[in-house]
Order: C-alpha cells, then sequence, then structure tokens
C-alpha cells in the first residue's frame, strides 16, 4: 500500500467508508438472523458464524490490506490459521468420551 | 548507526520491519484468541447445565460493534489522510479512533456493573431464582459470644468492619479487657509503625504488638454484643452458616441467630428444577406467581409449538419466566399479546441493576436449607459468565492498551509528524493493523456471547 | 590469516570510531538496561545458567531424600548459621525440613520448581534467548536486532518473572507444589486454605509464567523479523547457516504454541482467583466437603492447552542443540553440513508436526480412542525428520578430520545421547504401552536423556565455541576435557538406571523412593543410592566448568585471530569483542554456510564472507564503516 498516490489513497478513503457501513448493516443482519430460529440452533450458530466470518473477511482484505499483501505475510497467517483450526477441531473430537460418560450405556451394549 | 527498514520496504521482501513484527505479533494472538474460544467450544459442548442464549443485553454489544466499526474506518483514515499529508483531517480521525475507544470501555463497564450486583441463586431442588439484594448484600446476624480471629500477617479489623451493620460492636481479648475497634483500624496499623511507644494502649495496634512479641500470627476477639453482618460475596469466601471467612483473612465464628437470604426476584428458571410443579420457587413466591407462570408457559408453548418439547429453546420459553410487574396482580392484567416475547427476550440484567432497589420485584425471603449454591453474575456463577468474563475481559484489555498506543502516537509524536511523517504513517498503520484485529474478535465474540 | 597487530589494530579503531560516531553510553544503560543484543545475551545467558545451577541445587535435595527417605539431610540445619541470612534460614528449615529431614511438602515444592525453572528459566532462556541473541544477528550480519527496545523489554520481563517465581519460595504458603505441570483440579484444591489468593505461590506461579510468556512472545516476534529483514547483502534462505534457520524456527514455535499456555494460565488465574470453574467438574469434594464452585468445568480442558504448548516446548529445548550442534560438527570436522537442505526441510516438517502430537501426553485421560490413534500416529511420524536430523549430523563426522577440542567432544556426545532419548520415547508413543509407563521413573530417564546430557552437552558446546568471540580469549581446552568425561559418566548413571526403575514400575513422585510399596522395588531400591550418587558427583563435576568460565574471562589464551576456529559463517567476520553496531565492514554473503574442505584450495574452509580464497579479512575499515 505505501507506494499508492494521492488519487488511489482518495478513493480508498470512499471505500473504507462504504465497507463501514456494509459491516454495519451486516451487524444488524447478525442480529436479526439471531432472533430467527432455524430448525436447530446448530444452523443459528453456522449462520451467524458465516456472517461473522463474512465480516472479519472485509475488516481483514480492505482495512488490513490484506487483498493485496506480501506472500510471506499470507505463508505467516495460513500456518497460524492451520493450527488454530487443529485446536479447535482436535479438542472438539476428544469429547467422543468425555469425562462425563453421557453415552455409557451405548459404549457397553454397542462394543 | 540505524537499524535499516523502518521507514522503507526491504527491496526482497517488500517489507518493513515493524509490519513483520506486527503480523507475527498478530499471528501469536489469532492464537491467543484461538484458544479462547476454543475453551468456548469445548465448556459449552460439555456444559451440564442450559448454557444461556440471549440472556445478556444485545443493545450495549449491539452499541459496541457498531462503536468498533466506527472506530477501524476512522483509524484506517487516519493512515490514508497521513499518508495524503492532510494532518488536520489525520489527528481528527485519531481523535474519534480514541474517543471510540472510551464509549466502548465505558458501554463494558456499565455492563459489568449490572452482573456485579445482579444475584442469582441456586435452589437445592435445582430452580434457580435470580435478583438484587435489597440490602446489598448477604445478611447474617450472629449471636453474642461470636469469635473474631483476625490474621496480623494479611488483614486487620478495618476489613470486616466495614461489612458489620451493628451500631457500636463492642470486642473483647483472650484476657477479657475490652478493645478498641473502629474503622480506622488500618490507619491505627500505620501510626503503630510509625510511632512505635506508649499512644493508645487500648488499641488493636497495642494488641497486635502484644501479640507479635509472642510470636503469635493472629489476634482473637471475642464479640460481646451481636453482629449483623452484611457482606458482598466479592469480600468473603463464602459462609458456611457458622463461620464467615472475609478475604482479608479475617475469620467470623458464631452461632447464626439469623441466617436467611432476603431476593428481589427478577427471575424464575425452572428448566433444571426436580419437579417444576413442587418447586421450591412457588413455596417462596406463593401460588399466583406459579400460576402467573403457568399462563406464560402456556403461551410460550403455543408460539413455539413447532418446537420438539425436549428442544433447548423451547424450554427456554417455556420454563422461564422474568418477573418484571409490580405486583402479582398487575401483572396478571397486563399480561397476553406481545408483552411476554417482548419479556423473553429482554434483557435479564445490566438494566435492572439500576431500578434493583424499587419494589418493582416480588421479595422472598429464602431459607439457608433451601439454597443450594448462590453467586452474583461473575465468573463463579458458572462457566458461560467465566468465559464471558474472561473473553471480554481479555478484548477490553487490547481496547485499552491500543487506545493508548494510537494516543501516543497522537500526542506524544509530533516531532516524527514533522520530520518523518512516513515513519509515521507507518507507525498508524501497524497500531491499526492491531486496532482491526481487536474490531475483529469483537465481530466474532458478539455473536457467540450475546447472540447465539 | 590477520596476525595479532592487526586484530589489536581492529580495536583500536574500533575504539576510535565507537567514541567518534555516539556518545559515550553509561554504565546502566551500557551494562544494565542496554538494548544491544550481545549484552542482552549475555544477560540472558548469566542468568539461564544461574537458574539451571538452582534448578539443579533443587534436584540434588530431592535426590537425598529419594536415596535416604527420613535421614536429615546434612547442612540443612547448617543453613540456619549462615552469616544476615541465617535467621532467616532458620525459620524457613522450621518450617519445611524440620530437624534437617526434608518433607514431602517440600519434595513436591522442589519437584514442581525444578521442572519449571529447568525449561521455561534454564534451557529456553539460554539455549534459544543467549544464544539466539548473542550469535543469530551476528550470523546474518547485522548491526542489531529489528526492535532493540523489545529485546530489552523481553528480558526484563523474563527478569520480573525469575523474580517472582524465586520469592515464591519465601511466601508463607511456599512455592508451588503440584508438578510442573500444574494439573487441575489437585493445582487448584493446592494451597486452598490461604485465604489471600494473592499470596498463594500457585498464584505466583501464574504470574510469574505470564510474564515469562510476554518475555518469550516479544523474544520471538523480534527473531523472526530480525532474520526475515535485517539479513546481509546475498545472504539467501539457502545460505543461512542452520543456526538462524532452527533459531527462526524456535521463534515460530514460541509465537503459536505459547499463547494456548497463556489462556491455560489465565483460566486457572480465574479458577483460583475469581471462582470459576473452567476446569472444575459439578460435585468436586475436597476433604471430604463440597466445594462452593458451579461446576459443569472439565480438567480435560487444562491439558489441550497445556500440552498444545508443552509439545512444541519439547521441540523449543531441543532445537538450540541441534542447531549449535551443526555450526559446532561441520566446524571441527572440517566438512560441509551433510545435506544442508535435507536438514532444513526436516526442520520445518519437525516444527510442523510438533503443533499436532501434543495429546500422547493424554493417553490415561480418557481421552477419545479415535483421538488417541491420530495422536499415536503423528507422534511416530514426528520421528523422522528427528533421525533426519540426527543422521545428518553422523555422516557429516564421516571422513572428516576430528579435532576433539571440548567443544566437540560435547558435540558428538550429544548425538549418542540424543539417539538414547529419542528411541527410550517410541514406546511411549504407542498408548498400550504407554498405560503401563506413564508417570514412572521410565519417561523421567526418556525425556531426561533427551534435555540433560541431549540438550545441555549442547549448549556447553556452544558456550566453549562463541566464547573466544564474546571474550576475545579460549576456554581452556584442559579443564573443559575434564569437565566432559565425568559430565557424560555421571550422566549416565543417572538416567541410564531411571529406564531401568521405571520398567520395575518405580513411580515418578514418589517422596521416599519406593520404600513404602515394597512389593515392587524390593531388591532394587540401591538404583536410588546410586543415581544420587551420579548426581552429586555430577554436581562436582561441574566446577572446573564454572572455573573455566569467569577465571578465562581475564586468564585465558588471548585469541590471535577474529577466526580462531577458522568457521565458515558469519559472525566470526566481527571483531573478537564485537563493538556496538557489530562489524567494521558490511559483511556480504558470497557463498553457503558451510564451505569446508573445498577440492583444490590451499586452506580447508572458505568463509561466506570472503570474496575470494585469498581475500582476507579487511582489517582497515572502510569509508562505509557503521553502515
Amino acid at each position: 500500500m505505501s507506494a499508492d498516490n494521492h488519487e488511489d489513497l482518495q478513493q480508498h478513503v470512499q471505500k473504507y467508508k462504504k465497507i463501514g457501513w456494509l459491516l454495519a448493516i451486516f451487524t444488524v443482519i447478525t442480529v436479526a438472523l439471531s432472533f430467527w430460529e432455524l430448525p436447530t440452533h446448530g444452523l443459528n450458530i453456522i449462520v451467524g458464524m458465516i456472517v461473522a466470518a463474512f465480516k472479519a473477511s472485509l475488516v481483514g482484505l480492505i482495512f488490513m490490506h490484506l487483498n493485496h499483501e506480501r506472500s510471506l505475510i499470507y505463508k505467516v497467517l495460513v500456518f497460524t490459521l492451520v493450527f488454530v483450526i487443529g485446536l479447535f477441531v482436535l479438542t472438539y473430537y476428544s469429547h467422543e468420551h468425555p469425562l462425563v460418560f453421557k453415552d455409557f450405556d451405548g459404549y457397553t451394549s454397542g462394543h | 548507526m540505524d537499524i535499516p527498514y523502518t521507514t522503507t520496504n526491504r527491496p526482497d521482501t517488500g517489507l518493513y520491519n515493524a509490519k513483520i513484527g506486527i503480523w507475527l505479533f498478530l499471528a501469536s494472538e489469532v492464537m491467543l484468541f484461538g484458544g479462547l474460544f476454543s475453551s468456548y467450544i469445548f465448556l459449552r459442548i460439555g456444559a451440564d447445565f442450559h448454557w444461556p442464549v440471549h440472556e445478556l443485553q444485545v443493545l450495549p454489544g449491539f452499541i459496541n460493534t457498531l462503536v468498533l466499526i466506527l472506530s477501524s474506518v476512522t483509524v484506517v483514515m487516519a493512515w490514508a489522510n497521513l499518508k495524503m499529508r492532510k494532518i488536520a483531517q489525520y489527528k481528527l480521525c485519531m481523535w474519534i479512533t480514541i474517543l471510540c475507544a472510551g464509549v466502548f470501555m465505558c458501554l463494558k463497564a456499565y455492563e459489568y456493573y449490572g452482573k456485579f450486583n445482579h444475584i442469582g441463586v441456586k435452589l437445592t431442588d435445582g430452580t434457580i431464582l435470580t435478583g438484587h439484594f435489597p440490602e446489598g448484600g448477604y445478611r447474617v446476624k450472629l449471636e453474642e459470644g461470636t469469635k473474631v480471629t483476625i490474621n496480623l500477617k494479611t488483614g486487620d479489623p478495618s476489613y470486616f468492619l466495614k461489612w458489620v451493620t451493628t451500631e457500636n460492636p463492642k470486642f473483647k481479648n483472650a484476657a477479657g479487657e475490652d478493645v478498641l475497634l473502629d474503622q480506622q483500624g488500618s490507619v491505627m496499623s500505620l501510626l503503630d509503625v510509625f510511632l512505635p511507644g506508649d499512644w493508645d494502649k487500648s488499641s488493636f495496634g497495642q494488641l497486635k504488638r502484644t501479640m507479635a512479641e509472642a510470636k503469635k500470627t493472629s489476634v482473637e476477639l471475642t464479640a460481646v454484643t451481636p453482629l449483623t453482618i452484611v457482606a458482598k460475596e466479592s469480600k468473603t469466601f463464602g459462609h458456611t452458616g457458622k463461620t464467615i471467612t472475609f478475604r482479608d483473612g479475617t475469620i467470623v465464628e458464631g452461632r447464626a441467630v439469623e441466617d436467611k437470604m432476603t431476593l428481589q426476584v427478577d427471575k424464575v428458571d425452572v428448566r433444571a428444577a426436580l419437579d417444576e410443579e413442587k418447586s421450591l420457587a412457588w413455596h417462596y413466591l406463593g401460588d399466583e406467581w406459579k400460576k402467573a407462570f403457568e399462563e406464560h408457559g402456556t403461551e410460550e408453548a403455543e408460539k413455539h409449538k413447532s418446537f420438539d418439547k425436549n428442544d433447548e429453546r423451547f424450554l427456554r420459553h417455556v420454563k422461564q419466566m422474568e418477573i418484571h410487574a409490580p405486583t402479582v396482580a398487575e401483572h396478571n392484567a397486563k399480561h397476553g399479546g406481545a408483552k411476554h416475547s417482548a419479556e423473553t427476550h429482554a434483557p435479564a440484567e445490566g438494566a435492572h441493576g439500576a431500578e434493583g432497589h424499587g419494589s418493582h420485584y416480588p421479595e422472598v425471603v429464602l431459607e439457608r436449607k433451601d439454597i443450594g449454591f448462590w453467586s452474583s453474575f461473575t465468573p463463579k456463577w458458572n462457566n458461560y459468565y467465566a468465559i464471558y468474563f474472561t473473553l471480554t475481559g481479555l478484548h477490553g484489555l487490547h481496547v485499552v492498551a491500543g487506545a493508548l498506543v494510537l494516543a501516543y502516537f497522537l500526542l506524544f509524536d509530533g516531532k516524527r509528524l514533522k520530520e518523518d511523517p512516513e515513519h509515521l504513517a507507518n507507525r498508524i498503520e501497524v497500531g491499526g493493523l492491531f486496532w482491526h484485529f481487536v474490531d475483529l474478535v469483537w465481530i466474532f465474540l458478539f455473536p457467540l456471547l450475546y447472540l447465539l | 590469516m590477520s596476525a595479532a597487530t592487526a586484530t589489536h589494530d581492529h580495536h583500536g579503531e574500533h575504539a576510535h570510531d565507537h567514541s567518534h560516531d555516539h556518545h559515550e553510553i553509561g554504565f546502566w544503560r551500557k551494562y544494565i538496561f542496554s538494548t544491544d543484543h550481545k549484552t542482552i545475551g549475555i544477560q540472558y545467558g548469566l542468568s539461564g545458567l544461574v537458574f539451571l545451577l538452582f534448578g539443579f541445587f533443587l534436584m540434588m535435595v530431592m535426590r537425598w531424600t529419594i536415596a535416604y527417605p527420613g535421614v536429615p539431610m546434612p547442612g540443612m540445619v547448617a543453613l540456619g548459621n549462615l552469616p544476615l541470612v541465617g535467621g532467616f534460614f532458620t525459620e524457613w528449615v522450621d518450617q519445611w525440613a524440620p530437624g534437617g529431614i526434608v518433607s514431602p511438602a517440600l519434595y513436591n515444592m522442589f519437584g514442581a520448581m525444578h521442572g519449571t525453572i529447568m525449561v521455561f528459566f534454564g534451557i529456553v532462556p539460554l539455549g534459544f534467548a543467549a544464544f539466539g541473541n548473542f550469535v543469530m544477528p551476528l550470523q546474518i550480519g547485522t548491526i542489531d536486532m529489528a526492535f532493540p527496545r523489545l529485546n530489552m523489554l523481553s528480558y526484563w520481563f523474563f527478569f520480573i518473572s525469575g523474580v517472582i517465581m524465586f520469592g515464591s519460595f519465601l511466601l508463607p504458603t511456599g512455592a508451588v507444589q503440584t508438578g510442573w505441570t500444574m494439573y487441575s483440579p489437585l493445582a487448584e484444591t493446592d494451597q486452598m486454605g490461604v485465604k489471600n489468593v494473592w499470596m498463594h505461590g500457585h498464584t505466583w506461579w501464574l504470574l510469574a509464567m505470564v510474564f515469562n510468556i510476554s518475555a518469550s512472545l516479544l523474544g520471538s516476534v523480534n527473531f523472526i523479523t530480525t532474520a526475515i529483514n535485517l539479513r546481509a547483502k546475498g545472504l539467501t534462505w539457502f545460505r543461512l547457516p542452520f543456526f538462524t534457520w532452527a533459531m527462526m524456527v524456535i521463534s515460530f514455535l514460541l509465537l503459536l504454541a505459547f499463547p494456548p499456555l497463556e489462556v491455560a494460565a489465565l483460566l486457572q488465574l480465574g479458577d483460583r482467583v475469581f471462582g470459576s470453574s473452567f476446569y472444575l467438574p459439578t460435585g468436586l469434594m475436597e476433604g471430604g466437603a463440597k466445594l462452593d464452585i458451579a461446576g459443569g468445568g472439565n480438567p480435560l480442558l487444562y491439558q489441550h492447552l497445556f500440552w498444545f504448548l508443552a509439545h512444541p516446548e519439547v521441540y523449543v529445548l531441543i532445537l538450540p542443540a541441534f542447531a549449535i550442534v551443526s555450526d559446532v560438527i561441520p566446524c571441527n570436522a572440517r566438512r560441509p553440513l551433510w545435506g544442508y537442505k535435507a536438514m532444513v526441510y526436516a526442520l520445518l516438517t519437525l516444527a510442523f508436526l510438533s503443533f499436532i502430537v501434543w495429546a500422547h501426553h493424554m493417553y490415561l485421560t480418557g481421552m477419545g480412542t479415535m483421538m488417541s490413534t491420530f495422536f499415536q500416529i503423528t507422534t511416530v511420524l514426528i520421528s523422522i525428520p528427528s533421525v533426519i536430523l540426527l543422521t545428518c549430523l553422523m555422516i557429516t563426522l564421516w571422513g572428516g578430520s576430528i579435532r576433539f577440542n571440548a567443544q566437540m567432544l560435547f558435540a558428538t556426545a550429544f548425538l549418542p545421547m540424543f539417539g538414547i532419548g529419542g528411541l527410550t520415547g517410541l514406546p511411549l508413543a504407542f498408548n498400550f504401552i504407554d498405560l503401563f509407563l506413564h508417570d514412572t521413573y521410565y519417561v523421567i530417564g526418556h525425556f531426561h536423556y533427551v534435555v540433560a546430557p541431549g540438550t545441555i552437552f549442547a549448549l556447553f558446546a556452544g558456550v566453549y565455541h562463541w566464547y573466544p568471540k564474546i571474550t576475545g580469549r579460549y576456554m581452556s581446552d584442559l579443564l573443559g576435557k575434564i569437565h566432559f568425561w565425568p559430565s557424560l559418566i555421571f550422566m549416565n548413571m543417572i538416567f541410564g538406571p531411571m529406564l531401568y526403575q521405571g520398567m520395575i514400575g518405580f513411580h515418578r513422585r514418589w517422596y521416599d523412593g519406593g520404600k513404602y510399596f515394597e512389593q515392587i522395588t524390593s531388591g532394587h531400591l540401591w538404583t536410588n543410592e546410586l543415581i544420587s550418587f551420579g548426581a552429586w558427583g555430577l554436581a562436582l563435576s561441574q566446577v572446573p566448568f564454572i572455573l573455566n568460565v569467569f577465571l578465562s574471562i581475564k586468564g585465558g589464551k588471548k585469541c590471535t585471530s577474529d577466526n580462531p576456529w577458522g568457521a565458515t559463517t558469519i559472525e566470526w567476520a566481527a571483531p573478537n569483542l564485537p563493538p556496538h553496531g557489530n562489524f567494521i565492514t558490511e559483511p556480504v554473503a558470497y557463498r553457503g554456510p558451510y564451505e569446508y574442505s573445498v577440492p583444490g584450495m590451499e586452506r580447508d574452509y572458505l568463509p561466506q564472507f570472503e570474496l575470494e580464497a585469498t581475500t582476507p579479512v579487511p582489517a582497515v575499515p572502510s569509508s562505509q564503516a557503521h553502515f
């Protein structure tokens, strides 16, 4: 971004304002969606997180200039994201037989 | 000898130092919040209580989201304006950003305050009542002869005396002499350090000195008068009925004459009750509230009949009710129409913190034997509030830190602004990247904690 | 190479330049609150050595009570006779070791603190922060770290965390007593009798860790940025010495693995101080009474967050060793590092895999079988890159003309010692074997083989290797050898029998060394005494090293050249005792880092920083001095 000239920057400022409005609108949508009860609450969470991820990507791509950044930074972020997702997924699945044995019946009879 | 590439980009990497630095730092921040979010998932999946949904006030959270979005726009505009050398606009944008941080933190403080003063009580049958203490704390009246043990290393009488509401409580020491205790206890012990000698023989300071000479670590006093103690739970380690341990190590031990909780109830939740028909709530609140609750339940069940009867959301609507009306009669008169759906989604705490002392809520006096667990809406109440405070508290710290850094660039970097604006622009960009990250975290926090 | 006079010229010139370019820095800025990476490296190094020694002392007290349970420890009571601090010690010994007999509480306390201090205050600061700070910027030919002030902050955060950690020994509760892993819920109910939550050894441990983690994060951001953006001209990625690669990878491990530990520590702090129950399940009892908690938490969460750090941390402990050894071995075998690129890729793979093996520490927690299988596979996979690293180093030795000086002895000893450590780890990767060996001395033996004769030997090699650059003098090689041989013997005398003990079934937390569990241990208790004598012998054999480090500052043989070992990497282009700003002329890298025994050359090495084989290091500063 550092090599941008005056006109480009002026255009960017306009773009930032537009994105700001878009984010505000999507915030309203998030709130509204949460009151609209889908067949399961899990779906509500997924939809809510999709909207949040969309908003987050707007912030990341436009405000944080990730839409045209150097490859080095992408590499760092990709690795970080892989590890975060690993942390999420692996802790999630370690609940298969958590300390509270909810499926104790299935555990003894099924196997 | 200057470090290269602070202002200009290194040709082969295309980046200046601080930009690499901040992105690496943000990567570690992603892991920090990633760890917290994964804890959230883990706790939520494993929760053995009804995970609160829509329990927080949406409005402050919603306003805070907009405030942070605004500040994100202004901070990136500040950078662009500085790049174009529009100094006045740059400064304006920075001021708005910092102001937004202030607004955000004020709203946060307002939300926290409401929770600190809002009490949840889990009765022994699983029913949950929430409300406020009309006196501002849990009240215990202890008989005369109550033993007070003050830890000399960590405490002094001024701490526990703050929560004693008895007028002119009197104490005796082990030898049977009267001991003068007053609210100035801590001042006394300070004076004791600076003015050793014979300034007040009957004081606590003297007693403390005697004890220190005898190598004792605590002082035991006996109350001559009955003691009434109204303490916030954050100041004690809980009551066991006979013993109250204060945070400074003072232990008050005696027979309780009165050990009941007076609560202004603002919500009944029978989702976890063993038998909702015979819930202890009705024992205290009476049959009229039970009737109102049942009517409310039928009405909500009608509205949510598409749901399975065991669906968490069905239970949330049907098996809990907020109590708003000034009187039961008025409540009954008012119910019907859209009122209840508004109530169910209405904020459960926060806003009521301020009104809590009015006569809007039915007051009950709960017997200790019926109370299973109680706490204000702090991390102690349940793991939802625990992770709520951890996440928002840590996020709040980031907001404060980011605002301080940006304020430093705005107020104390004038020299750089004149001499090397390009370098300052880099600094603003880096500070801005951090600020956007803080916004980005909030974008996920808001729905996870307030909405879903 | 340049003669003694030339070296002196360097110093003369640099002193002149120095006063010319900068105003004199005062004592405090120069030695205490310095922003110079070399001073900070030395600060980290000295603190690290002190902590390492202290952690070792804790262990010797533990070894006494394991070998002779219930027998008063010699010298313990005599602490009270010390001048000035004697009175304090009398009280302390009365509380924790009445009559000189080590109490179980003291044993637990020392056990927990031995682990904490060795890992977070000994080896990481020494291997990563000290060597990394001193050597890495020199090796990539830059004047300083990218963020010198953050670097200073990093050291002082570390220092504060050390003060808090050591202060916790003096609290009325003593330091933390629940093992270095601080497993909940034990770690949360421990010391609960103390009413002032801020005055627990445990709370202080958590606070100290928050500072320690912040220090590591600042350090690693700084390291990576420096390595990426401040490399000398011509120093492309694959001309970076393996040492720098390893430092960069370690930084990434610290950067991404430490935050989850910070989360774990914060949540535990919440449980202890703010009454939450993140790790406390519903209905938890303590001493027959129900705790006043909401419950609903899960101790498994703590273990996940903890081991998400602590497994990569194992590689943070071992990679500095590989980093140092892979510079020392080629230099003293006079052969290029065999399979340099393979090693770099192995390093990156190792780092990546190290993030997804953490739950092999948790086979006994009742975690799902699917997870167990996943983590067994990744754990076995990670041995592949480790073996590649080790094999490359061994092949490097093949056919070399090896100089067996002190650093080379330590470096070569590292290879089999790490080999034993690694191979004994393989059985533990499988949950059905781990079921029997978990929490026994076998595990202790395994990881100590990796970090003690492994990492610490490599760190010694590093000290002997770079000492001339730091002080301008050699360490005594004779003392070095007197240091090496007994160390090697005693290390094996300590950790070898532990593997045997573990297979018998000795539990790692027995305060009395297993005397009470006679049906398991009878006939084997002599191994306890053997190990303890090994430990005390090891302590004695460190005396020559300590003397060597301090006496050689003034009394060591002076180096006649800036490149005393005939090494090829850029740090040897800087004058000995590098000035602030490091280099006389801006170094340029012309070739790869390990050009030893180049065919057809008269001299057996061709440094990275020399244009032609014949061009000496420029002795006279050019006009670009202090670029």
